[in-house]
């Protein structure tokens, strides 16, 4: 072989090798931005967080937020429409990246996901039928309660229920919506849900009323992620952040919700 | 969507939302072609391996077939959709589904064809091959003619079931018919309109199938 | 593989699931009952061939033969809950069952009672029975040997169909397993668990067939 050969095939090689022994090193963030592409797995049955417009085509603070990260990641995003029971294993199938879905950062869930710090805080409350009578908690005892599968608040509640021997009177539906309807038809007396919701779902029947706040703990909810990709979670941490230092959160709060935004901060820790 | 109160969560059904559910109900026809062709292809091989009757042939393939046919469609889903990631081949859901769909018609066809090719006769096969036939020309020309005769009936069955099974691949996330349907209730929360508008979709797809069947059956048994 | 399997909270909760499997059977057995009952008056009046009632007995079974049991399912539910009517998802399922097998039913039914030629209830008259006492021993025990096995598929059938359940609510086997694993989302532990469930219930249910064939046509 002529030495002038040499060189280029050597510098091919060594630059074959190298890429090689990146990839093998590259975490998910290398791979997001490499792809170009990042994945968001949205509920999309929570507005006024994630829902779909007339055109079906899905909006909400959920949503921005993933537009957002694309734009700081300066990268494409894709919005992989899924529901409560479908958003954890999105991430363990890795047909998404990340999840926007409003999750309870639960230790029982952190035992499959990863979870970053809070970026959104909610609490449970109750959507009623407007004949049901229902004003504080301990009315829900011997009515007919509803909520998601998979979900906190499904949890929260039968601990009640069990206490109060009223778990063959629960139903549980795929999605919120389902949740939502049952109340609106009157399948359900009560459909558990989150704050945020209880106005649009108010406003969209005539038959469902506000109901009282549940006795659990505020819900902080957080972005979640692949267990093991700690430096994707740390950008996310970050992300969320930066979403609140540069009043991004407040101005997507103030949009879908209305309102004061809720500071993302737990009262006697440090997070 | 600058003011909080001009959002609009729900919104009824419009005449576009049937253009929604057409592309869907095309998604549900190519999924269920996939499905039945494949699974009906493979389930013929299956069906004559099992034929053959060689004991490990009904020990191996047989058992994997049986268990097929005796696991829920929905768990079979949702087994192999998270089961493809965790060994590092990660599929979509019309992947996975159709994976899932094609070895399941399989197993039905499976018996199916087996039943076909012991509908011939003993006697039959053996006075083709004294006519001097080879094997395979026993196979295409004796055994495949009289044998489709025989199955056709269950076949066509087999093929209309997984059409409408196909409504399980929406658990996975695929946008076919019911998934479509389920995004119109919670969009525009009339439940018994989508309902039906979506149940005569699928009545469209597979009434007419079960009809030309049964007119083929009624003259090929006049034959 | 970058996975590591979580086995032993599943198997923590093998009893649940067990329990679960029960609920599995009793509502697949009710609606074969059901089905049984309404399958078989369906082809009475399909075969009858009154046009008042024919038309009833034929949109049955091509609904129930023709759309996905889903539908039929989430129609019990949301669909008729849009008119008020409201069944929690015990009933949706043994509704939405009872309503499917209702409609292959007839129709394994009707292909037994034509398989039974005329003569047979002409004979029966003429040694003197009546058109009930024809029916109950002559061709009804007949028709019951024809559509035996297509009875059994179908009850088979039934206990798969069941799974359908966890879409609408209820905690039948597949409806529980998804309860347990959304703790944690261990999907595929749990659900690897139930297929083998399944899998047990269904040699179970033909074996038991077997049995009562055997006792039942050993003549």
């Amino acid at each position: 072989m002529k030495r002038g050969y040499l060189a280029p095939v050597a510098a091919v090689a060594v630059f074959f090798i190298l890429a090689a022994g990146q990839d093998a090193r590259a975490d998910k963030l290398d791979d997001i931005i490499n792809d170009g592409l990042v994945r968001c797995a949205v509920v999309l049955d929570f507005p006024p967080i994630g829902y779909r417009d007339e055109n079906n085509e899905p909006v909400g603070f959920d949503v921005e937020y993933c537009k957002d990260l694309a734009a700081a990641l300066e990268v494409d995003y894709e919005i992989l429409p899924v529901t409560w029971a479908e958003r954890l294993p999105s991430i363990v199938t890795n047909r998404a990246d990340v999840v926007f879905g409003g999750t309870s950062d639960s230790l029982e869930r952190a035992k499959t996901v990863g979870f970053t710090i809070p970026y959104a805080i909610y609490y449970a409350q109750a959507v009623v039928g407007i004949d049901s009578g229902v004003v504080t908690f301990e009315d829900l005892k011997g009515k007919r309660v509803a909520a998601a599968v998979g979900t906190i608040p499904e949890q929260e509640y039968l601990k009640y229920a069990a206490e109060w021997g009223v778990e063959d009177l629960y139903q549980g539906y795929q999605s919120e919506n389902e949740v939502f309807l049952a109340v609106a038809q009157g399948k359900a007396d009560v459909g558990i849900t989150t704050n945020t919701a209880v106005k649009p779902i108010v406003a969209q029947y005539d038959t469902v009323i506000a109901g009282p706040r549940m006795p659990w703990t505020t819900d902080y909810t957080s972005v979640v992620a692949p267990r093991k990709d700690f430096g994707w979670i740390n950008y996310l941490n970050l992300f969320i952040t930066h979403q609140v230092r540069s009043g991004r959160y407040q101005e997507l709060w103030g949009r879908f919700v209305g309102g004061e935004a809720p500071e993302l901060r737990i009262p006697g820790v440090m997070y | 969507m600058s003011e909080t109160d001009s959002i609009e969560f729900f919104t009824s059904f419009r005449v576009e939302d049937l253009w929604f559910l057409l592309e869907a109900a095309g998604r549900t026809l190519l999924i269920s072609v996939l499905g039945i062709s494949g699974g009906t292809v493979l389930g013929i091989a299956f069906g004559w391996l099992l034929s053959i009757g060689r004991w490990y042939g009904a020990a191996t393939l047989g058992w994997v077939l049986d268990v097929f046919r005796s696991v829920p469609l929905i768990i079979q889903l949702v087994l192999f959709f998270n089961f493809f990631p965790i060994v590092g081949f990660p599929l979509d859901p019309f992947g996975a589904g159709t994976l899932v769909l094609v070895m399941y018609t399989s197993a039905l066809v499976a018996q199916v064809a087996r039943g076909g090719i012991e509908a011939v006769s003993i006697s039959t096969r053996r006075a083709a091959r004294s006519l001097g036939m080879s094997y395979w020309q026993d196979l295409r020309y004796v055994v495949w003619p009289i044998g489709i005769r025989a199955v056709l009936p269950s076949w066509t069955g087999v093929a209309l079931g997984v059409l409408k099974d196909t409504a399980l691949v929406s658990v996975l996330g695929y946008m076919e018919l019911l998934r479509a349907s389920q995004i119109l209730i919670t969009r525009t929360q009339e439940p018994f309109l989508v309902l039906a508008v979506v149940g005569a979709f699928y009545f469209a797809l597979s009434f007419p199938i079960a009809r030309f069947s049964e007119r083929l059956e009624r003259r090929w048994s006049h034959d | 593989m970058d996975y590591t399997f979580h086995w032993r909270p599943v198997i923590r909760k093998l009893p649940d699931l067990l329990e679960a499997a029960l609920v599995t059977l009793e509502v697949a057995v009710l609606s074969m009952v059901i089905g049984i009952l309404i399958g078989l008056a369906l082809a009475l009046i399909r075969m009858s061939g009154k046009r008042s009632t024919v038309w009833f007995a034929v949109g049955w079974i091509e609904i129930a033969r023709n759309t996905p049991a889903l539908l039929q399912l989430f129609f019990f539910g949301f669909g008729l809950g849009a008119f008020g009517f409201h069944l929690s998802p015990y009933m949706i399922v043994l509704c939405g069952l009872s309503f499917n097998n209702a409609g292959y039913l007839a129709e394994n039914f009707r292909g037994g009672f034509n398989a039974i030629p005329d003569t047979q209830y002409r004979a029966a008259r003429s040694l003197g029975m009546s058109a009930i006492q024809a029916y109950a021993r002559i061709i009804i025990p007949q028709v019951f040997r024809i559509v035996y096995y297509p009875m059994t598929n179908q009850m088979v059938w039934a206990v798969l169909m069941s799974s359908l359940g966890m879409l609408v609510g209820f905690r039948e086997l597949t409806g529980e397993t998804q309860f347990l694993a959304s703790k944690t989302f261990r999907i595929f532990e749990y659900f690897l668990f139930t297929a083998a469930i399944y899998y047990g219930l269904v040699k179970i249910i033909l074996g038991a067939s077997r049995l009562i064939a055997w006792r039942l046509f050993r003549y």
